[in-house]
């Protein structure tokens, strides 16, 4: 799923591998979620709003419209 | 070793047990496939394996039918089907005791014998689904 978590770690001047620290998972998974092509639970998508100070729907939300 | 705490990897890990576990049971039905037809049926449930294997499947379809409780669409009434049940596997088991007893290899002691060890054996399950039955309606009239 497309997201916007490329966008908000470079803005908060994060590299992958630190991001993935943060959050306790691998850079590789962090990688895949930017690429969309690994969709994190609910869980581990508000840890990586907590870590690049977003809210859910600024990184996780698309429209219905784009949706699939 | 470090304790793996990414949800992605978790989830391969799970699946890659699943591949394992199919590769298993391939295994373990060729060797008693082997037994059976080395020494027929006594020479397999002769094999500590045939233990194994039967202990594997009673576990995972116990698993099972909590899960296809879950999944039917309607909301049974427990009490119901589970009487449903009852009378039909009563009815079976008497059949078969009978028909055992009957038979001219074996006396009336083990169709008596037979039938209620089905009836049991068949009592178990029903009465497991009943309660997850009755569980799920529970938890669905909390909500």
């Amino acid at each position: 799923m497309k997201n916007q978590v490329k966008l908000a770690r470079v803005k908060v001047d994060l590299t992958q591998q630190q991001l993935a620290d943060v959050v306790g998972i691998t850079r590789q998974t962090v990688s895949l979620i930017e690429k969309g092509k690994y969709n994190p639970s609910l869980k581990l998508c508000l840890q990586i709003c907590y870590a690049v100070n977003e809210k859910l729907d600024k990184i996780f939300w698309i429209e219905q419209e784009d949706f699939e | 070793m470090k304790k793996i705490t990414d949800e992605r990897l978790i989830l391969r890990n799970l699946q890659n047990t699943r591949i394992a576990h199919v590769v298993q049971t391939i295994g373990i039905l060729f060797i008693l496939g082997y037994n059976f037809f080395q020494g027929g049926l006594e020479e397999m449930r002769g094999n500590p394996l045939w233990l194994v294997f039967m202990l594997t499947m009673v576990v995972y379809l116990y698993l099972t039918m909590s899960v296809s409780v879950e999944h039917e669409k309607k909301i049974k009434n427990p009490k119901k089907s589970f009487m449903i049940s009852l009378i039909g596997l009563i009815i079976i088991s008497v059949i078969v005791g009978y028909l055992v007893s009957i038979s001219s290899s074996s006396d009336g002691m083990t169709g008596v014998l037979l039938g209620f060890i089905l009836f049991i054996c068949c009592f178990i399950p029903l009465y497991y689904i009943y309660r997850l039955r009755v569980k799920q309606k529970q938890d669905f009239e909390n909500k």
